[in-house]
């Protein structure tokens, strides 16, 4: 057949897949940025502001990557920023109880993986819209963090455990060493196990996944297991570094990480997108953000940069489908 | 010294164009193109006030696509309409109102809830005098006028998601007569009604017809295109294939004219001696609705399953897949007992390849080397861990094999011919190492070259030793390429033909209402 | 055509006349009143009826949006900025029309944006809300400046506290509006196109029906409406705050779902809404009345929505 000689004589050439060329758009816009910022700002190029900018980042990538994972899946997870508070006040008690901070930890992650699974469960096997289920569940997670700690504030962590948050290693951040570890690991689990390319199949066409064998329901409770596990890591990060727990302690990071992810070239429509990505997503939100904030910007402003930048995101992705 | 005397012109040119003065509407030589298929090829037809125009022709011969251009829902792409001789444009449902033509649909364009007066006068409300509110005593009595007319007792005020089918249809026929259209459209209207509403919905159908109302009725049943049509128009392959008038005419001759002699096109098949039993389906019944369903498919045979669209085909291979939820009876695969959702079915090498390749089989957006491992993925990678490397590879032996024409493995599927996204589904089951492959109207949408190609390699499968059950809507495939077949109607199975009884006539006469 | 017997199919019956919300309402009205004495008595009922106004005025365009297949979490953000530019218009100007009209300003542009967004760039209805969510809450604390807004004349504060016909000003406006809303939806050919527009666009297009704009149109009603509460807000607790309304969205998705209007094929009710709102004013009272705190309130809300939403789910998942 002559369509077939086609193939067989298709020289073969360097390959950028559209993923790849998406991620170096995206580095080429941070370098930007951050040339932008070097050149109107005195303060930005020096290393405090460098470090402050990578630890910010890196609190906002652990709940980024997780929610990655859900949006790949062709879902969403609002219920990450409440997650955080809930699980940094029960992992809060416990160190505060036991004087443990591995136990701390333990309950930080437990909490958050659970109310992951939950999210899961009513996604996969209850069939409401994620949308609804984990907005649901921000409220009642809301609501059940500020009953649990009554308005009081825990402070005063052993320095061992506070280290995870604020600690330095080098001179580096240790939330900084976090993040790429993370980063790894994620991209290692999307882009290099069988789970993480059933997740993307799941995420394009959950009904072909289905019908090639896939288990759906089980694939999705695990990705809303791995965002609520990652929102505890979050948690801990956070509490570590503030030294104490109140009820609104990531209250206002749901939004920023959808963000995050979004500018990272994750499609909302799923199956699109890599945790990758998501770091450099978090990298260029932080720096507008910091940049706001070196410019003397009121912070008033950036939930509203922050939502403009979800609808732009998702409105230029939805421009790139219908242009393929 | 010979042109003088024979002046009469002849019988068939009468017959083409029958006397009747200006038509209605007219159409001249529609075409409509979709990816892949050509749905409507420069088709003409007419009609004239009063008269019943029965439009016949076997599954995706093209009437449901000609109908949506005659109403607007779809622009056809070269081709002229005229209304009592007049050029017109329909390009919007609202052009095709203004006509005066109407539809009934036979998916439902009803809004579950909202009642049944409101559905009828969706889009037409009435105004009351109070500015901006509506009158709604006068929208049921209306409705009680049209609802009157056709004989259905059904409260104008009951939510139309609480009706059965046959009710909503009626409610459908309600909604396209109140329009007072002077050309109506009907798809298979009475699919799913009972005698007693059929019956009333062809005693109104002939007081239109007295008035001067033009009817294009699709029906599969023999027995109404005689009792009503005045005439016929049969269509295949989205070709106009002729007319014929009912006393002219006899059932067996019409169903010559849609199955046709198609293209000479045959697949080679290398028929033998089938192995041991591979697929036993004993007294199967879904949700889905098919009941009672026996089969038996062995390894090296190919197995046709035919009957009308709706007859139950899917739901079967859907049922054996573990996709819908089975009620009673057993499957059994390799001698096993089967049972759980697909992903057991997947692992225990059976393989669908569902009917709609779109929505169904393929993740357009990712790339053919992502689509050819997604269901071989757990045999492929047996330590869970993916490698690319290895996943291109075993694509590009695919590609090699099924003579997959892509420029490279790393192309969205999305971005293939409708032939080699086919290839694709195959593909990815031959990495997943299925032995029982289910294929569910493998060639719908696919050019001649390409389906000859893939019939080619579903007889290698079977070669090779795999069972095949094959759906298929094209009469002239499964005769060619099956040792058996069974035929379905009504979600049940009504027979099995052998080789020998498999030909068309047998299919469609087994397959077809009435008779 | 004997194999066509199945047409004969019965309408399926028919819901109990008894909506499951009203049950739910019922049984915590008897469980509170047992509870707490106080419970029944006229002045707390009363209460009960004042202090659902606001949420009544939130969840009935909620509906119509939720109807549609669409959400709206923007609501209670934009509503917090109308409020605060109700109260700085009032306090400048000291004129009431001038700081309704603000507000209603305010509601209608986010509710057009909104409306802009899901129906002309097709964007999900929820993620689009939520993106304005964060725009809202940004202009309410650069408006404010993180500052609450004091000093509001005694005219407005007597729209909530004041008495008409002995009858309190709060349940007029709700009694109006519910009303307009029953209108609305029963009696013109917006409401029935809201139903379609949920439960089959297709019909609506081969029917000739330009639908795009009833969609814009049903976000800015829910935007307007945002602005009318935000009066009511205000005046309540007399002053303008910039987190005044965070969530309480929430309170009205809450109703809407608990009234059993479902977020699938445009199947709702008002009066459903309406006993959905007074099943969270009921819960919230008696929570309070047995000195539960706020925050409990709200996760109580939190999984009686998730259990109303799984109950829609058994529901719309029969054949």
């Amino acid at each position: 057949m002559s369509m077939s000689s086609q193939t067989a004589g298709a020289t073969p050439r360097l390959h950028l897949s559209k993923d790849v060329v998406q991620v170096i758009y995206r580095l080429l816009a941070a370098g930007l940025l951050c040339v932008v910022l070097a050149v109107v700002t005195d303060s930005f190029l020096s290393t405090n502001n460098i470090l402050n900018v990578l630890r910010q980042a890196s609190l906002l990538f652990f709940l980024a990557s997780g929610l990655t994972l859900v949006i790949l899946s062709g879902g969403l997870d609002l219920s990450v920023g409440a997650n955080i508070g809930l699980s940094a006040c029960l992992a809060a008690t416990v160190i505060k109880a036991t004087g443990s901070p591995v136990l701390g930890t333990l309950a930080g992650l437990g909490s958050g993986t659970l109310v992951g699974v939950c999210n899961g469960l009513m996604v996969a096997k209850l069939r409401i819209p994620s949308f609804i289920a984990t907005y649901g569940m921000l409220w009642v997670l809301h609501g059940l963090t500020y009953y649990y700690m009554g308005g009081e504030t825990i402070h005063g962590f052993p320095p061992g455990f506070r280290q995870i948050g604020s600690g330095y290693f080098l001179g580096i951040p240790i939330p900084v060493y976090l993040m790429l570890g993370f980063l790894a690991a994620g991209t290692f689990f999307a882009q290099r196990t069988v789970w993480g390319q059933q997740i993307y199949a799941i995420g394009a066409n959950p009904v072909a996944a289905r019908l090639c064998g896939i288990p759906v329901d089980r694939r999705l409770i695990l990705v809303y297991a791995f965002s609520g596990a990652m929102a505890g890591v979050a948690s801990l990060v956070f509490l570590a570094r503030l030294n104490s727990a109140e009820g609104d302690i990531g209250e206002a990071l749901t939004l920023p990480a959808v963000a995050a992810v979004l500018i990272g070239g994750a499609s909302l429509f799923g199956g699109v997108g890599t945790v990758f990505g998501t770091f450099v997503g978090a990298l260029i939100l932080t720096l507008v953000l910091n940049g706001m904030n070196l410019l003397a910007v009121n912070a008033s402003w950036q939930p509203l940069v922050t939502g403009v930048i979800v609808v732009l995101a998702v409105w230029l992705d939805m421009i790139g489908r219908r242009r393929t | 010294m010979r042109a003088a005397v024979k002046s009469p012109p002849a019988p068939e040119v009468v017959e083409e164009k029958p006397d009747l003065g200006t038509p209605l509407l007219e159409l001249k030589g529609i075409s409509k193109q979709f990816p892949g298929v050509k749905a409507l090829d420069d088709v003409s037809f007419a009609i004239w006030p009063g008269e019943v125009h029965m439009l016949l022709g076997e599954n995706g011969a093209g009437k449901s696509s000609l109908m949506k251009c005659l109403c607007g829902a779809y622009q056809a792409d070269t081709g002229a309409y005229f209304h009592m001789g007049e050029k017109v444009e329909i390009r919007t449902p609202t052009d095709a109102k203004k006509l005066g033509i109407a539809v009934i649909f036979q998916e439902f364009s009803l809004v579950p809830y909202l009642d049944v007066a409101q559905n009828i006068f969706l889009g037409r409300e009435f105004k009351s005098k109070i500015p901006g509110l509506l009158d709604r005593r006068r929208l049921y009595a209306e409705a009680q006028k049209v609802l009157d007319r056709i004989g259905l007792e059904v409260d104008p005020r009951t939510k139309v998601h609480t009706l059965g089918v046959a009710q909503q249809q009626m409610v459908e026929i309600a909604k396209a007569l109140s329009q007072d259209a002077s050309i109506l459209v009907m798809d298979e209207p009475t699919a799913a009604l009972s005698d007693r509403e059929t019956e009333r919905l062809f005693a109104v159908m002939r007081q239109l017809q007295a008035k001067g109302t033009a009817i294009v009725y699709i029906s599969h049943r023999m027995a109404e295109v005689f009792a009503l049509g005045d005439r016929i128009t049969v269509l295949r392959d989205g070709k106009n294939v002729g007319h014929a008038v009912p006393g002219e005419t006899s059932p067996d001759q019409l169903v010559r004219m849609m199955v046709g002699r198609t293209v000479d096109m045959s697949y080679p098949r290398n028929f033998r001696a089938p192995g041991d039993v591979v697929l036993e389906l004993k007294d199967i019944s879904a949700t889905t609705g098919i009941a009672d369903i026996n089969l038996v498919v062995r390894a090296g045979e190919i197995v046709g399953l035919c009957g009308l669209v709706g007859s139950g085909r899917t739901e079967v291979a859907r049922a054996v897949f573990g996709a819908d939820a089975i009620t009673s009876g057993e499957v059994r695969v390799f001698g096993r007992i089967k049972q759980g959702g697909p992903d057991v079915a997947a692992t225990e090498g059976i393989a669908l390849i569902p009917e709609s390749r779109k929505t169904e089989g393929l993740a357009l957006i990712r790339t053919v080397s992502d689509n050819l491992a997604v269901a071989g993925l757990p045999k492929l990678f047996p330590n869970h861990l993916f490698s690319p490397g290895r996943a291109r590879r075993s694509a590009e032996a695919l590609i090699k094999r099924l003579r997959i024409a892509t420029p490279s493995p790393n192309q969205s599927v999305g971005l293939l011919s409708g032939g080699n996204q086919q290839k694709v589904v195959i593909g990815k089951w031959l990495a997943a190492g299925a032995r029982l492959f289910i294929f569910d109207e493998p060639t719908r949408g696919i050019d001649v070259g390409a389906k000859s190609e893939i019939f080619a390699l579903i007889d290698q499968l079977v070669a090779e030793g795999a069972a095949v059950l094959m759906i298929s809507s094209e009469q002239a495939e499964i005769v060619h390429v099956c040792d058996r077949a069974y035929v379905m109607r009504g979600r049940r199975i009504v027979g099995e033909l052998s080789r020998s009884e498999l030909s068309e006539e047998n299919i469609v006469r087994m397959g077809m209402h009435d008779e | 055509m004997s194999d066509h017997a199945l047409s004969a199919a019965q309408p399926r019956p028919r819901l109990p006349a008894i909506p499951g919300v009203a049950i739910v309402l019922v049984a915590l009205a008897l469980v509170f009143a047992a509870i707490s004495p106080n419970f029944l008595s006229t002045g707390n009922l009363s209460n009960i009826l004042v202090q659902s106004v606001i949420l009544l005025l939130l969840a009935m365009p909620m509906t119509l949006i939720i109807m549609t297949e669409g959400l709206d979490l923007s609501m209670g953000a934009v509503l917090t900025l109308a409020s605060l530019v109700l109260a700085l218009t009032v306090v400048s100007t000291q004129s009431l029309v001038l700081g309704l009209a603000g507000a209603v300003g305010v509601g209608l542009a986010f509710g057009f944006v909104n409306g802009w967004l899901v129906s002309s760039l097709r964007i999900p209805p929820f993620v689009a809300t939520l993106g304005t969510l964060g725009v809202a809450q940004g202009l309410a604390l650069i408006v404010s400046d993180g500052q609450s807004v004091v000093g509001i004349p005694r005219f407005l504060r007597q729209v909530y506290s004041g008495e008409t016909a002995g009858i309190p000003n709060p349940i007029l406006i709700g009694a109006a509006f519910y009303a307009l809303f029953h209108v609305l939806l029963y009696h013109t050919k917006f409401g029935v196109y809201i139903r379609a527009l949920g439960g089959n666009r297709d019909a609506l297009t081969l029917a000739g029906v330009k639908w795009q704009r009833m969609l814009v149109a049903v976000y800015m009603l829910g935007g307007a409406m945002a602005g009318v509460a935000a009066l009511l807000l205000t005046a309540r607790i007399n002053a303008g705050h910039p987190t005044a309304a965070i969530g309480m969205e929430f309170d009205a998705i809450a109703a809407v779902a608990l009234g059993g209007t479902s977020f699938e094929r445009g199947n709702g009710w008002i009066f459903g809404t309406l006993l959905g709102v007074l099943t969270v004013g009921v819960l919230r009272n008696g929570l309070n009345l047995m000195a539960v705190p706020s925050s409990a309130q709200v996760a109580a809300t939190g999984a009686l929505v998730i259990v109303a939403l799984f109950l829609d789910g058994l529901r719309s998942r029969k054949p």
